[in-house]
């Protein structure tokens, strides 16, 4: 299977602000690939090098077996973009932009107005005659998926394509991804955990410019997916995260949104059989204690608080 | 279709469905109207004014030439400032929008992406030049009963080389600057230095500080010395500009 993109050492600085640091990634052909990262990652910053809107500091880009720098317009003919917050021309109709974009790809007109009605209805926008300047957040951000599909590209690039929708909209993307599966190798950036769970084959971990972890999701969660323990006590939380933490069976400790302990094992017996006594011996009560198998978004923490500490 | 056409008719639409339709047309348009009036009747407008304060002094008997010098002048000062403020965000304005992205991710260099924007809206202002100066000939000639073509669509083709000229170094400065109000501010100060270029004898000949002098003078249908070389300068001064805006677009981060 050939590579649909390749980055080799992509590193690309801002002043003295290092945003990539020799960031290694391959993209079969063909693949749903999920690029995840917390806001400020680089994702943004990897996308546009990936389209050509950006020049690296160094290291390479090659999308679609071409280099991105000078390759210009036969590789971007074969491109779908969408960016972070899509900006269109306020005058258009969604029609308009869609011909425009269409004709920039030198589609013909029979072949063009099919593809509108089609992308139309799957923006759920062939009832809107408004001006794009009318339009919502989210009905912009289902245009931009619209125009990025025109070419119907063997590369779909999507910059956080769900996060200006509403749960029926985000469905409705996902589906449309997923559609996509074998004809088309999407990749999008996102820190929604959930959605690359629900499309991904394979995903890209990035943190702070660099790739901490990367491939199929089954083989991420075997390779990073320790068990975990949650933890609720009735007072005396923070203490007794700092006991745990000290334990060689525990390799992180993160506190939960609603007060609760949870922490990544290396073994789960072992903390099932000490953390109680920790618990009493601190003169605390335990409201609950439970272990499982961590998730996508449990791996994720682990590894981006992981490369913190 | 071409992508410098698709592009081309989008710039085209816009200029029609947006604001940009009434400003610089409603400029050229209220100087090519009012100026043969203006002309027709300053020696009644000043005496009206000034009234006794005039005395016996006796103003000349205004002629056809006087309204297309005033044409000319209205053009080559507020109508040219008003190039420089709206043309400031010819390319910077897609640019910090965003639909830069857009267009630009799809099979469309930059270098045609600015070049298109600089046809485009040199047409325009070409276009709006001789709607104006038949406007003004027509009324001229209704009002003075006699108006020779001659001198006012000379003057005013070299007028279209100076506003050629002026998109082309507000297309430069809004890439480079990238923010429309700099890049106007840059480009009044520009508009200064080539004022007061005009006063030293080889620039005006042989540059284009030389043009706004030699369009008054052929209004004024008065010996005008050669012509050539600052139309010829500011021709090759907007194609390097040019050139130049497109070199250093390629390097911008988008």
């Amino acid at each position: 299977m050939n590579d649909a993109i390749a980055i080799s050492s992509l590193t690309k600085r801002y002043g003295d602000k290092l945003t990539l640091d020799s960031v290694d990634l391959v993209v079969p052909e063909g693949s749903i690939f999920g690029f995840l990262g917390a806001n400020g990652a680089g994702k943004t910053t990897t996308l546009r090098l990936l389209t050509g809107m950006a020049r690296s500091t160094g290291g390479s880009v090659r999308v679609l077996g071409q280099d991105v720098a000078s390759a210009g317009n036969p590789v971007r003919s074969e491109i779908g973009f969408l960016p972070d917050v899509p900006a269109f021309y306020d005058w258009m109709t969604a029609q308009e932009f869609l011909l425009f974009a269409g004709r920039l790809f030198h589609l013909g007109n029979a072949l063009l107005r099919e593809r509108i009605e089609l992308l139309l209805d799957l923006a759920g926008l062939n009832d809107t005659t408004a001006r794009i300047g009318e339009y919502s957040r989210g009905m912009k951000q289902r245009l931009g998926i619209a125009q990025a599909l025109i070419n119907a590209p063997r590369l779909l690039l999507l910059d956080e394509p769900t996060s200006a929708l509403d749960p029926m909209g985000r469905r409705d993307v996902l589906d449309m991804i997923l559609s996509l599966r074998g004809r088309t190798t999407v990749f999008f950036s996102t820190h929604i955990l959930g959605d690359v769970e629900r499309v991904c084959d394979t995903v890209a971990i990035l943190d702070h410019g660099r790739i901490v972890a990367g491939g199929p999701i089954d083989e991420l969660k075997k390779r990073y997916g320790k068990q975990k323990v949650v933890i609720q006590v009735t007072d005396g939380a923070d203490a007794l995260a700092h006991s745990i933490e000290r334990c060689d069976w525990a390799t992180s400790v993160t506190r939960g949104a609603h007060g609760e302990i949870e922490v990544a094992v290396l073994d789960v017996e072992a903390a099932r059989h000490q953390i109680p006594a920790m618990v009493t011996a601190q003169g605390t009560g335990l409201v609950l204690m439970e272990a499982g198998e961590m998730d996508l978004e449990d791996v994720f923490v682990e590894l981006v608080e992981g490369a913190k500490s | 279709m071409n992508g410098y056409l698709v592009f081309a008719r989008k710039e085209v639409q816009e200029i029609v469905r947006t604001w940009r339709i009434w400003v610089l047309p409603a400029i050229v348009l209220f100087f090519a109207v009012s100026g043969p009036f203006i002309a027709r009747y300053t020696p009644e407008i000043v005496g009206a004014v000034a009234g006794a304060q005039l005395g016996h002094l006796d103003l000349p008997t205004p002629s056809y030439l006087d309204a297309y010098g005033s044409w000319i002048k209205n053009l080559s000062q507020v109508t040219l400032f008003a190039i420089i403020i709206i043309y400031g965000g010819i390319v910077s304005s897609e640019v910090r929008n965003g639909t830069v992205l857009l267009v630009l991710s799809k099979p469309l260099s930059r270098g045609a992406f600015v070049a298109v924007k600089v046809v485009v809206n040199c047409v325009f202002v070409a276009a709006l030049l001789c709607v104006g100066t038949l406007l003004t000939w027509a009324l001229t000639l209704a009002i003075f009963g006699k108006a020779q073509a001659g001198p006012l669509w000379s003057a005013a083709a070299i007028w279209l080389v100076l506003a050629i000229l002026y998109v082309a170094i507000m297309t430069l400065l809004s890439v480079a600057i990238g923010s429309a109000t700099g890049a106007a501010g840059a480009g009044i100060g520009v508009f200064a230095l080539l004022s007061i270029a005009a006063i030293w004898k080889p620039l005006s000949d042989y540059s284009p500080a030389g043009l706004p002098g030699r369009a008054a003078s052929l209004a004024a249908h008065t010996a005008t010395s050669f012509v050539l070389w600052p139309v010829l300068s500011s021709l090759v001064a907007s194609v390097v500009l040019v050139a130049i805006a497109v070199v250093v677009f390629r390097g911008k981060e988008l």
